[in-house]
């Protein structure tokens, strides 16, 4: 169980109820979430194999909630599919019964012992919309009273840089948070529209005087009827925007041409996002030198043959210098992250 | 003398049947369009295994199993503030209409139960949170295969938070569905679990000859090409009176728009729009 800084409230954990029991498949109940979805296969396979080979050998944590009859899992969903899948293919365990899987009887969790393995069990899936994520990140923030991602980091396994996209969208109102729970994917607003135009509302809510006036959910309204109306055929061309503004810093007369065209998009309907903008990026060039870049650089770093360095102060040195880079490149690379699809978690 | 019969105890049997009236007229008008006697007779039997659910035994089994589930859950220690019901399905459809009637009939309200809307992510999360235990009771009129009742509880799920056991009511459910339910940890409280045998054009029933069942299965081909069995090939007999599962047979049920076969159980979708 994750540690948390003593001023804050102690997570609860679990309770045993004293009770070890060997349970069938049928006496568990599966997560709800898509089983297929939540585990690497490779991984399963491997633990499938072991378990066919020796049965379940670590027991497996269970509670059972009021009024339901079967045991609903706290921890150990891929041992439990695993035999739920050597089930189904008839493989029986060495007393030549059906495969029966060790549990720890606990007491039912408290909301959010549930909720942190929610998290947990989210971690493994490979794709999830953010929205849910975050309104449980809420949950968990205003009952712990923890807001440091460093924190919930620990707390929930979410990386950092996840936590602070689900705090983007909870910096949105609950109507607009709505949009993204749609049960229709074809109606649903993916939650990275939220992430991606955020910068956007910032900038044209902050730099211009009409679109300011609108309030920044007027102005996150009109952009949602784009985005409705096909005008924002990506999130990712958002992102167009931001570049438009950024290339044109230091250069007044162009600022005011992208800023003219910020307000035109907003307050223009039929305006499509790389009709307005891709006239100001010129992204092959700049994407091309930066790959040109790296690969200079990493073959330059490689020719002074640094690996056997043994100057103390100088290791530090090229050990702090490298950091830097690194950090650099670990930050650039999470700002790239982003798709129409739903977010993608490791 | 037969087909009087059979009209006559069809017009009594499934006289509330919501989407189009079941009358005198209207079982003649079926009883016509078969071209022989013999397939005649054959579709009369197949009607006379119809289980149809009127609006008074619907709501009569409803009642009874919320009331039965109420009591379980009372004796497990979950008393009825704990208890969140979810409509599964857009307003007007089967789902919340089971509900509105067991609103009233059982007066879920009034006894400190939550009514919410299984799309309604935020209100499930605020809820739940707020109750941190207790029961999820999902309501409908009837579960074919579970697969549409699994999505809308997969989503509802994952707004979810604390500890809740989950339940289904439903005055019919398939076997299909019900096996489906039960693997998921869904405990289903029904009045009937529709089962294989009990429909006589599944392979897996014996209401039928052989030869019968494949001559009234050409017979649904002809009407519905694709969903002769309606869906999935599963052949259901139950009827409901504000609709019929679309996955009765097509002798049943009838064309789209119910030409050129007309049929005595049409979905609401499958009747013509009636000009004004």
């Amino acid at each position: 169980m994750p540690t948390l800084n003593p001023t804050h409230r102690a997570v609860p954990s679990v309770v045993p109820a004293g009770e070890l029991r060997v349970l069938t498949v049928d006496e568990i109940k599966a997560s709800a979430n898509n089983p297929r979805l939540l585990f690497d296969p490779p991984q399963l396979i491997e633990l499938k194999k072991n378990i066919a080979e020796h049965g379940v050998l670590v027991p497996i944590t269970v509670f059972q909630p009021k009024g339901q009859s079967q045991f609903s899992i706290l921890d150990g969903e891929r041992r439990f599919r695993c035999v739920v899948d050597l089930t189904n293919e008839n493989h029986v365990g060495k007393d030549g019964k059906p495969i029966r899987i060790p549990a720890n009887i606990v007491e039912p969790p408290s909301l959010i012992a549930g909720m942190l393995y929610m998290f947990s069990i989210h971690n493994f899936r490979a794709s999830w919309e953010l929205m849910p994520t975050a309104l449980s990140l809420k949950i968990v923030m205003e009952e712990l009273g923890v807001t440091d991602n460093a924190a919930l980091n620990k707390l929930t396994g979410l990386s950092e840089p996840q936590i602070g996209r689900c705090k983007t969208l909870l910096e949105f109102p609950e109507r607009f948070q709505k949009l993204s729970l749609d049960p229709d994917p074809k109606t649903r607003v993916p939650s990275n529209f939220w992430i991606e135009a955020l910068p956007v509302i910032d900038l044209a809510v902050d730099k211009i005087a009409n679109v300011g006036a609108l309030g920044r959910d007027g102005a996150t309204d009109k952009l949602v009827g784009k985005y409705r109306d096909n005008k924002i055929k990506s999130v990712i061309h958002f992102r167009r925007i931001m570049e438009s503004y950024d290339l044109a810093e230091g250069n007044p007369a162009q600022e005011a041409k992208v800023i003219r065209r910020v307000e035109q998009f907003f307050l223009n309907p039929a305006l499509e996002t790389r009709a307005a903008f891709d006239e100001f990026v010129v992204e092959k060039k700049r994407v091309q030198s930066a790959i040109g870049a790296c690969e200079g650089f990493i073959s330059q770093l490689k020719k002074f043959k640094l690996a056997h360095t043994s100057d103390e102060d100088e290791r530090k040195s090229l050990s702090e210098a490298l950091r830097q880079v690194r950090d650099y490149c670990n930050s650039l690379e999470q700002a790239l992250i982003g798709s129409d699809d739903p977010e993608v978690t490791h | 003398m037969w087909k009087y019969f059979h009209l006559l105890r069809a017009v009594v049997r499934f006289h509330d049947y919501n989407p189009q009236r079941v009358s005198m007229s209207s079982v003649a008008r079926w009883m016509k369009q078969f071209k022989s006697k013999g397939d005649l007779r054959l579709a009369c039997s197949l009607l006379e295994k119809v289980i149809y659910f009127s609006e008074t035994e619907t709501k009569r089994i409803l009642h009874r199993q919320n009331e039965a589930l109420i009591e379980d859950l009372q004796k497990a220690g979950l008393p009825t503030k704990k208890l969140i019901y979810l409509q599964t399905d857009d307003a007007g459809s089967s789902s919340p209409t089971m509900l509105g009637i067991l609103r009233n009939s059982a007066g879920l309200e009034q006894r400190g139960c939550k009514l919410l809307d299984g799309r309604d992510a935020m209100g499930i999360t605020a809820e739940t949170r707020k109750r941190e235990q207790g029961a999820i009771i999902y309501i409908d009129d009837f579960v074919g295969s579970g697969q549409q009742f699994e999505r809308a509880r997969n989503f509802a799920q994952q707004s979810v938070v604390g500890t809740f056991s989950e339940f289904l009511l439903v005055p019919s459910i398939c076997e299909e569905g019900y096996t489906k339910l039960t693997k998921m940890g869904v405990t289903v409280y029904s009045g009937h679990i529709h089962s294989k045998a009990e429909r006589p054009l599944h392979d897996h029933s014996h209401l039928m000859t052989g030869n019968d069942r494949a001559k009234l299965t050409a017979l649904c081909k002809e009407i519905r090409k694709n969903s002769a069995l309606g869906y999935e090939n599963m052949a259901t007999m139950v009827v409901i009176y504000r609709n019929a599962p679309n996955s009765i047979p097509a002798v049943l049920r009838g064309s789209d728009k119910q030409e050129p076969f007309y049929g005595l159980f049409p979905r609401f979708k499958d009747l013509p729009i009636k000009k004004l």
